[in-house]
Parts: C-alpha cells; sequence; structure tokens
C-alpha cells in the first residue's frame, strides 16, 4: 500500500469510527498514523473531525440525537488524546486558532452542550480553558482577564439559569470589551442574546454543535486552500 | 364571568367540562419576586420551610390572580432526600434554584431509601401542600409536579452518562427507570391524598433534541403509560424543548393533557393529537413576563389560543423576577381572550 493510498484508509478508519462510536478502530488507526509517520494534524481535521462534522449532519437529519453525539465525542477523544500531543506547530502554521473560556454558569450543574462545544474548540485547534460547571460568575472575568482569551462561551440549560450570563457579559465587556461572547443552552433566544449584549449564540446543544462543525468545515476549506 | 371559583374553573376544565373562561394556572413552579418580596421572604428560603413554601405560593398566586397556586419550586426533593445533598446558594446574589453538588457514577449504584418521605425536604412539600389545603383548598386549586423517571435519572447519575449506557449498558437503566416508576405512582398518589388537585408528570429530559423518538417510543413512553394507568385524573405529561416529532408518541401515553413549550408547533401538534384531548402551553416563560411589551404579551397569549390550547400556560417554570404588570397582563389577556370555546372544552 502506497502513503497516499494509507493515508487514504487511516483518514477513513478514524473519520468513521467516529461516526459508528467505534473507539478501538479510533485508537488502532491513531496509533498507525504515529507508526506510519502520517501528518498528525491531518489525521485530526481530516479524519476525527470529518467524522464529527458527518456526526453533526446526522443529528441535523435527526438521525443522530444527543447519546449518539456523546457516544461519537468518546470516539473523537480517543483519537484525540494519542494524536494532539504529537502535532507539531509547523503544521498549524498561521490557520486560525485562539483561546476560549467556557463553563456552565452558577446554578446550572447541566454540562453535556457545554463538553461538546468544548470538544470541537479542542479538535479545532484552540486553546480550551473549562471551567467546568456551577461556576461562579466572577471566575469568568477572573479566567479571560488571566488568560487573554479571544472568546468567553457561556452556557445554560435552564432558564432559572440564565440570567447569570447577563451578569457575566456586563462583567466581561467593562472590563474587555473585545472579547467575543458566545451563548448556548436550550432556553437562550438570539433575542435573547442580543438582550444580553453577547456576540454569538447557538439555540441549543446541537445548534451550538451545528454552528462550531461549521466553524471547522470553514477551517477545513481554509487549510484546503 | 360567573360565581365559579378558581378551583372550580381549573378541575372543570380538567374534567373537559364547560368553564366560564380560561384559567390561569401552570403545572410548573410559578412563583414570583414581586410576591416573595412583599412577605419579605429572600429567594433561597422560599425552599426550605413548608411555611415558607406555601406563603410564597399563594402570595403569588393571589398578587396575579391565578386560579393554582404551586409547589415545590425546584427540582432537588427527592435526589436530596435519596441522600445527594443540595446546594441552596443561600449567600450568592441574585435568582439561583437548588440543585444537587454530586451524583451516582452509575444507574446500579442507585439507593433509594424506603423511608425518603421522612428525609431532607420531603416533610416540607408535604407540609406545604397541607398548608396550602388548609388555606386556600376551597378556592383555589392546588398543583405540585414530579419529574419523570428519565428526568428523575438524569438528577441522580449523570445524563451524558444515562443517555450512553442507555445505548451500551441498557438493561441498567431499565432497572433504575423501573424502581423509579414505582416510586413515581406512589408518590403522585400520596400527593393527591395530602391534598393536591392536580400532578403534573414533568418528563423534560426526553424531548427530541436530547433523545430519539426511537428511545422515546421504547424506554421512555411504556414507563409513561405505567404511571398514568396507576393514577387518578387529572394525569398531565409535560415535556419542553423538541416536541414535534414525539407528539404523536407523547398522545399515546395514557395522559389527559399534554403540555409543551414554546418549541412546539401547536397548531400542527393539535391538528395530529385530535380535539380528545386536553392540550395546554406554551408561552415563554422568561421572555413574556421579565421583558415583553403589552403589545408583545396580548399577541403571545392570542397565538396560543388561536393554535388550539385548552389552557394557556408557560412552557416552564415562569422566571421569578416578573415584572408586576407583565404578569398580570398575561393573567389579564388569559381570561379575555379565553372566553371562547377551545378544541376539548366548552363554554358557559
Amino acid at each position: 500500500m502506497g502513503k497516499e493510498e494509507l493515508r487514504e484508509e487511516l483518514l477513513k478508519q478514524l473519520h468513521e469510527g467516529v461516526v459508528e462510536f467505534e473507539e478501538d478502530q479510533v485508537k488502532e488507526a491513531a496509533q498507525r498514523v504515529l507508526d506510519e509517520g502520517l501528518n498528525v494534524y491531518d489525521a485530526v481535521m481530516n479524519g476525527l473531525a470529518a467524522g464529527m462534522q458527518e456526526v453533526g449532519e446526522l443529528y441535523d437529519q435527526h438521525e443522530y440525537f444527543v447519546p449518539e453525539l456523546l457516544m461519537a465525542a468518546d470516539a473523537l477523544y480517543v483519537g484525540l488524546d494519542i494524536l494532539r500531543p504529537h502535532i507539531k506547530m509547523e503544521d498549524l502554521g498561521d490557520k486560525p486558532k485562539g483561546q476560549v473560556v467556557i463553563g456552565t454558569v452558577q446554578g446550572d450543574v447541566h454540562d453535556i452542550g457545554k463538553n461538546i462545544i468544548k470538544m470541537m474548540f479542542d479538535v479545532a485547534g484552540f486553546t480550551v480553558h473549562d471551567l467546568g460547571r456551577d461556576v461562579p460568575l466572577e471566575k469568568f472575568v477572573e479566567e479571560q482577564l488571566n488568560t487573554d482569551s479571544e472568546i468567553v462561551a457561556l452556557s445554560a440549560m435552564m432558564t432559572t439559569t440564565m440570567m447569570g450570563m447577563e451578569k457575566v457579559i456586563k462583567m466581561i465587556k467593562e472590563k474587555n470589551p473585545n472579547v467575543a461572547i458566545m451563548l448556548g443552552g436550550a432556553p437562550v433566544t438570539s433575542d435573547t442574546a442580543d438582550l444580553f449584549g453577547a456576540d454569538g449564540y447557538a439555540e441549543s446543544a446541537g445548534n451550538a454543535v451545528q454552528e462550531a462543525i461549521k466553524m471547522i468545515g470553514r477551517l477545513r476549506e481554509m487549510q484546503a486552500k | 364571568m360567573t360565581d365559579m371559583t378558581s378551583r372550580e374553573r381549573v378541575l372543570k376544565l380538567f374534567a373537559r367540562e364547560p368553564v366560564d373562561t380560561m384559567p390561569c394556572f401552570s403545572g410548573q413552579g410559578m412563583v414570583t419576586v414581586p410576591a416573595i418580596d412583599s412577605v419579605g421572604i429572600p429567594f433561597p428560603q422560599i425552599h426550605l420551610t413548608a411555611e415558607n413554601m406555601a406563603e410564597s405560593a399563594i402570595k403569588s398566586m393571589e398578587m396575579f390572580d391565578f386560579d393554582a397556586a404551586v409547589v415545590p419550586y425546584d427540582m432537588c426533593t427527592i435526589p436530596e432526600a435519596f441522600g445527594l445533598g443540595v446546594s441552596i446558594y443561600e449567600n450568592a446574589e441574585g435568582i439561583l434554584f437548588p440543585t444537587i453538588p454530586k451524583k451516582w457514577p452509575s444507574p446500579d449504584e442507585v439507593v433509594i431509601p424506603e423511608d425518603y418521605l421522612e428525609r431532607a425536604r420531603m416533610p416540607v412539600v408535604d407540609g406545604a401542600i397541607k398548608l396550602l389545603k388548609e388555606k386556600i383548598g376551597t378556592t383555589h386549586a392546588i398543583g405540585t409536579w414530579i419529574l419523570g423517571p428519565f428526568t428523575l435519572a438524569g438528577q441522580l447519575v449523570e445524563l451524558d452518562v444515562l443517555m450512553k449506557m442507555a445505548y451500551k449498558e441498557k438493561a441498567k437503566v431499565e432497572a433504575l427507570l423501573d424502581k423509579i416508576v414505582d416510586l413515581t405512582i406512589d408518590l403522585g398518589r400520596h400527593y393527591r391524598e395530602i391534598g393536591a388537585d392536580f400532578v403534573s408528570l414533568r418528563e423534560m429530559g426526553t424531548g427530541a433534541d436530547l433523545i430519539s423518538p426511537k428511545m422515546f417510543k421504547k424506554l421512555i413512553q411504556p414507563r409513561l403509560r405505567k404511571i398514568f394507568e396507576a393514577w387518578d385524573s387529572p394525569k398531565i405529561l409535560h415535556i419542553c424543548g423538541s416536541t414535534d416529532l414525539i407528539i404523536e408518541l407523547m398522545n399515546d401515553c395514557g395522559a389527559e393533557v399534554i403540555s409543551v413549550d414554546h418549541k412546539n408547533t401547536l397548531s400542527e401538534s393539535r391538528s395530529k393529537i385530535g380535539n380528545d384531548i386536553l392540550l395546554f402551553g406554551d408561552y415563554d416563560g422568561f421572555n413574556l413576563p421579565s421583558k415583553a411589551s403589552g403589545e408583545e404579551i396580548q399577541e403571545a397569549i392570542k397565538k396560543c389560543i388561536d393554535s388550539g390550547v385548552d389552557a394557556v400556560w408557560p412552557g416552564c417554570d415562569i422566571w421569578p423576577d416578573v415584572k408586576s404588570e407583565n404578569m398580570q397582563a398575561i393573567n389579564n389577556a388569559i381570561k379575555e381572550f379565553g372566553r371562547v370555546s377551545t378544541p376539548a372544552v366548552g363554554r358557559l
């Protein structure tokens, strides 16, 4: 098997492994990428991330739902954990990347949506500062200032907790008006996001996945140019 | 308006008998900050004693002319009674509802204590229902709610673990759900015995933005059927989030009332389920009471009624920090536009 043929085969295994939640298949293919000295970043973006892109499309078509997303995410992380330590800085080149602070606001212990979005940022090559869930509001401000992150992503799954988002946005924008703030979670609407002064919004965990996947799709397109 | 009491209005609606106008109420939390401020009870304290819970419910009801009072306000009473603890956020700024700080790692590790009704805040909820019965039981309806089996399981075990295990280790998830079903049947009956006029089953972790209709049909529907077969009327099933894809499955669970939120396409749902069942929904419990203009409120309530609901009620807990004029305008609009017959209920 030639090098290009092998590359295609392993990318396919990574892609399918994510789509079909086959963690062992992903593990084996990721290890072979390293053993054969193939481009690791290529394997992440065109194998794992491409697989997740298809998962997002299946979610959009109501073929997949959150349990399937979670299982695909587990498979993706199996591959990412093996490959990511070996990504070379020169592979990344001048491709877009940055830092994001992410967390679920105080009073909300639901973190499925947040974890899915975190994964997408991870895959896209962002440095992710995950504050976890039930995070005191001032912690978001502190972490953004400490890390100088370009993005703060806030999640709330319940109407009863989303009001904390408005406070965080005000607190962060007061300190640093250039930070882009993304909101996500079931109760958040585009009107709410506007009202709270956010820069970006995702209607639900699934919609946020779509947005993140589109972001990765754009990243991959830029790479291909 | 006739001399029908609020309680009669609600109970007749549930029985699908003619009413004078649509009642204003909810199957979810409807405590408000203006009400608790007026009686000087700080938000974290409304969850902690039967007196505070009942007083805040009654004051919220009276202040905005609701036809019912509903307790409790948070989703942690049962998990807390199982020994998982609770975070009340007593010193936090603003409104934070209680949460469960830790959960069991796997469904097969969940332990349901036999005496859970005596533990933690379960006696507080019992006490509040009894106080409501004593103070407003002849004039107003008394409502309570219980989380559906899958949603409650998600309060006991992390939801992501539960969802993945529903695929990979289904038997363990099913065993936990079955235990919860038995508990829910008993608890619903208990709440009715001590004074609740209605118990809403809130299975909000099973909308189609979370699990597939296929999983709903296989894992959730049989268990909801078992609960509703065992409960007396009225039998209320509430699911918020994406319900368009499962509305027919919801209609086949044995409930007499289907309640949805504003993500549901009401008019389509009504045509799918027919006029032989009560459909409740679906105003936005945050934007309408807290942010909307008077005109937007009128429009939203009218739209709900025109889309075929038998009672306009919020799709989730009302965000407590309501503007008083908005909350009153919502209930006024419901009473005004609700004078005409709805698909399942006539008018006097």
